[in-house]
């Protein structure tokens, strides 16, 4: 709880989580605003969809960087010292401190995608089951950048680092991860496209989006070939849960074997 | 003694002879059979019992909670007379029985000139089906089926059989295996309905000369399919959000000479999706946010695409399986708007691009090999792919436009890129300390 409230008084001083809330607040207006056209009954779906790829672009980077500068803070007051030498090893701090990262980045944007739903209401015939899984899908994605930056934060020695790990993370699952699949796909075949498609969906954004597109009912697995049907072997609620889970303990891992408690200018 | 007897077996009798249950369905069938031809028969708010065999012309109006209920062994109503009407109904409990010799509907019609409007339909195997049936008005019905994933165990909101010159307006169909399916049935009108959540929302076989428009379809597994039919005319149709790895707005499947104007394809894993198809003529119509705009497979010929607005698409166009002949992409010196995607010049400002368009891609040989390419079509990896296959040669002309439309203004969100900028400019312009600065530290400069 202390660090919930320490997290929530070192952002609420800061700017990046308010920088990050507005761009999402500003994009979900400007998405809105653009959709105002659409039809009445289903209307909404497309809004989410289109509300999903927008900030799609920017929930990972923000995250990323939420969550790194949030530890390396810590380094450069040399609180983390202070904190690990009273009773507290790394494991126990990032656990701490990863939960007051959740809360404080998650309970601002829920309340905004509260009162967003009250704004759509006005436009759109409300689907608020499709609603909740569109929210679902967003917290999944700030769970996993968060954890992710929360890592790099302690591994990095220098801001510099930071940047540059963050914006290699990024481009690496916006690009670069299914750059390398889309190479390999000429070789799928029946006997390894379960090994492809795990791989396929070790992507978050790709578990996510499908999870989403899925759970609202837009996109339809109904009768698949038998590749495909072997590709999707488990639903996509699992396969974005498998997801959270690897890259939570991944990013665990990675924070508490490679973390450094010095940081430099 | 002898009294009480009789009183006994008379009561009896009446209780062996469930007379509630049976006497609404004889009622309502006795009912129609009693009136003379052309009558005027009002049903009260309740439920009555079918199935019904209507045998002579008249007019049958319920109101707000009438309600048919079939047997669940047939059709729950048969109309054998022209001439009839049936108005403000909810019709329910058909025979979902699919070993019988005949195809259930909850309102079967086997004669001409039958007006059905303002009818629910719920639980039946097919909802309104002309068998054979000319010159009818179907229009303001609501069918609901089982859901967009049951495609053998029900039927079509509409099954237009054999049947011609008929009306279908302003109906509201979902859920449905196909919206509206139309086989040998030529000449017919639809107008204005909304189907949404079926398998293929329309569906054409061997039906010719039908016209189609204004109507709408979202989130079926295929918008329409139009297979083995020909002249054709559909316009001002909107085809949105038909999503899903084998998905589309249209179908044109050995179809040939079709007219398509007007209508609005998006956000569809396939805006078009044209095979085996001769003669058709594309014009006019908005393929906006599909992740294929266009896909034309080998097999099709002689198309004609002109004055429609292409963009934003992941795929604008890709032709598979090599390149079919006499497709043109433009006519009468008109080419289609392919978006801020393909910048053009327009020195002499007549509205027609001065160099042509023509698109590279490599993923045609990726789609047509493997189907999982489909799921990557979404990913911004996609871009740099065709990139560095551009620049290794290994990409293919798709198509040439070699009139160009100049584009319409552009509608992409200007107020993301502002937001992005922002972002970006933090990181470039502002150094790294400001964006410490930001991010950590708690706000403090020092």
């Amino acid at each position: 709880m202390h660090y919930i409230w320490k997290e929530w008084k070192e952002n609420i001083r800061g700017k990046g989580l308010w920088l990050s809330l507005s761009i999402i607040v500003l994009i979900s207006i400007s998405i809105l605003f653009r959709s105002s056209v659409l039809s009445f009954d289903k209307g909404f779906y497309v809004l989410l969809i289109n509300l999903f790829d927008a900030i799609i672009y920017f929930i990972p980077i923000l995250c990323l960087f939420i969550g790194a500068f949030s530890i390396f803070q810590e380094k450069e007051q040399k609180t983390l010292i202070m904190l690990l030498t009273k009773k507290d090893n790394y494991a126990s701090f990032l656990v701490r401190k990863s939960l007051g990262l959740y809360v404080v980045v998650l309970v601002p944007l829920m309340i905004w995608f509260f009162l967003y739903l009250l704004l759509l209401k006005f436009n759109f015939g409300l689907d608020i089951t499709s609603y909740l899984i569109f929210v679902a899908a967003i917290i999944c994605l700030n769970l996993v950048f968060l954890q992710m930056g929360a890592a790099i934060g302690s591994f990095s020695r220098s801001r510099m680092q930071i940047i540059g790990y963050t914006i290699f993370v990024w481009f690496y699952f916006f690009f670069l991860h299914d750059f390398i699949l889309l190479s390999f796909l000429p070789d799928v075949t029946h006997e390894n496209v379960k090994l492809f498609s795990a791989a396929y969906f070790l992507n978050p954004l790709q578990a996510v989006r499908m999870f989403l597109e899925t759970g609202m009912g837009l996109y339809s697995f109904g009768h698949m070939s038998r590749l495909l049907e072997k590709f999707m072997w488990t639903k996509p609620v699992f396969f974005l849960l498998g997801n959270l889970v690897i890259w939570l303990v991944i990013s665990f891992g990675t924070a508490i074997v490679f973390n450094r408690k010095e940081g430099y200018e | 003694m002898k009294k009480l007897t009789l009183l006994s077996f008379v009561f009896s009798f009446f209780i062996l002879m469930e007379p509630e249950k049976h006497m609404a369905a004889e009622n309502l069938q006795a009912i129609l059979d009693s009136m003379k031809e052309g009558a005027v028969v009002k049903l009260e708010n309740r439920t009555y019992e079918g199935n019904i065999v209507i045998n002579k012309p008249m007019t049958i109006i319920g109101s707000d909670k009438t309600v048919i209920k079939g047997d669940g062994t047939g059709n729950v109503i048969s109309i054998k007379a022209p001439n009839v009407k049936l108005k403000y109904l909810t019709v329910t409990h058909g025979s979902m029985n699919r070993n019988s010799a005949e195809e259930y509907a909850a309102i079967k019609i086997y004669t001409n000139n039958n007006v059905v409007e303002h009818i629910s339909i719920r639980h039946s195997f097919h909802g309104i089906y002309l068998s054979q049936a000319h010159n009818n008005k179907i229009r303001y019905n609501n069918i609901k089926g089982m859901g967009k994933g049951e495609i053998a165990a029900q039927g079509n909101g509409l099954h237009i059989y054999y049947a011609n010159d008929n009306l279908l307006e302003h109906n509201t169909i979902e859920g449905t295996r196909d919206g509206m399916f139309f086989d040998y049935a030529n000449n017919n009108h639809s107008y204005e309905n909304n189907i949404s959540n079926t398998r293929y929302g329309l569906h054409y076989m061997y039906s010719d000369e039908n016209i189609f428009k204004r109507n709408v379809f979202t989130m079926n597994t295929g918008g329409a399919a139009i297979m083995n039919s020909n002249h054709l005319k559909l316009e001002d149709n909107q085809f949105i959000v038909n999503y899903g790895n084998q998905s589309f707005g249209l179908l044109l499947l050995q179809a040939n000479d079709n007219y398509i104007a007007n209508n609005t394809f998006y956000m569809n894993q396939r805006g078009l999706y044209i095979d085996q198809a001769t003669r058709n003529i594309i014009k006019n119509n908005r393929i906006i946010q599909n992740q294929i705009g266009i896909e034309l497979w080998a097999s099709s010929n002689d198309q004609t695409f002109t004055l429609n607005r292409i963009s934003e698409n992941t795929i604008p166009a890709v032709t598979l399986g090599g390149q079919g002949e006499r497709n043109s992409w433009s006519k009468d010196g008109k080419g289609n708007d392919w978006g801020s995607s393909f910048p053009l010049t327009d020195l002499n400002q007549d509205g027609i691009g001065d160099f042509p368009v023509i698109y590279h891609s490599s993923l045609h040989q990726l789609i047509e090999d493997q189907e999982i390419t489909n799921l990557f079509l979404k990913s911004p990896a996609i871009t740099i792919y065709e990139k560095i296959n551009a620049t290794l040669n290994n990409d293919e002309v798709m198509f040439k436009d070699s009139h160009p439309m100049a584009a319409a203004k552009s509608s992409r969100k200007p107020l993301l890129f502002v937001a992005f900028g922002l972002v970006i400019g933090l990181i470039l312009l502002k150094g790294r300390h400001q964006l410490c600065i930001t991010f950590g530290r708690n706000g403090r400069k020092t």
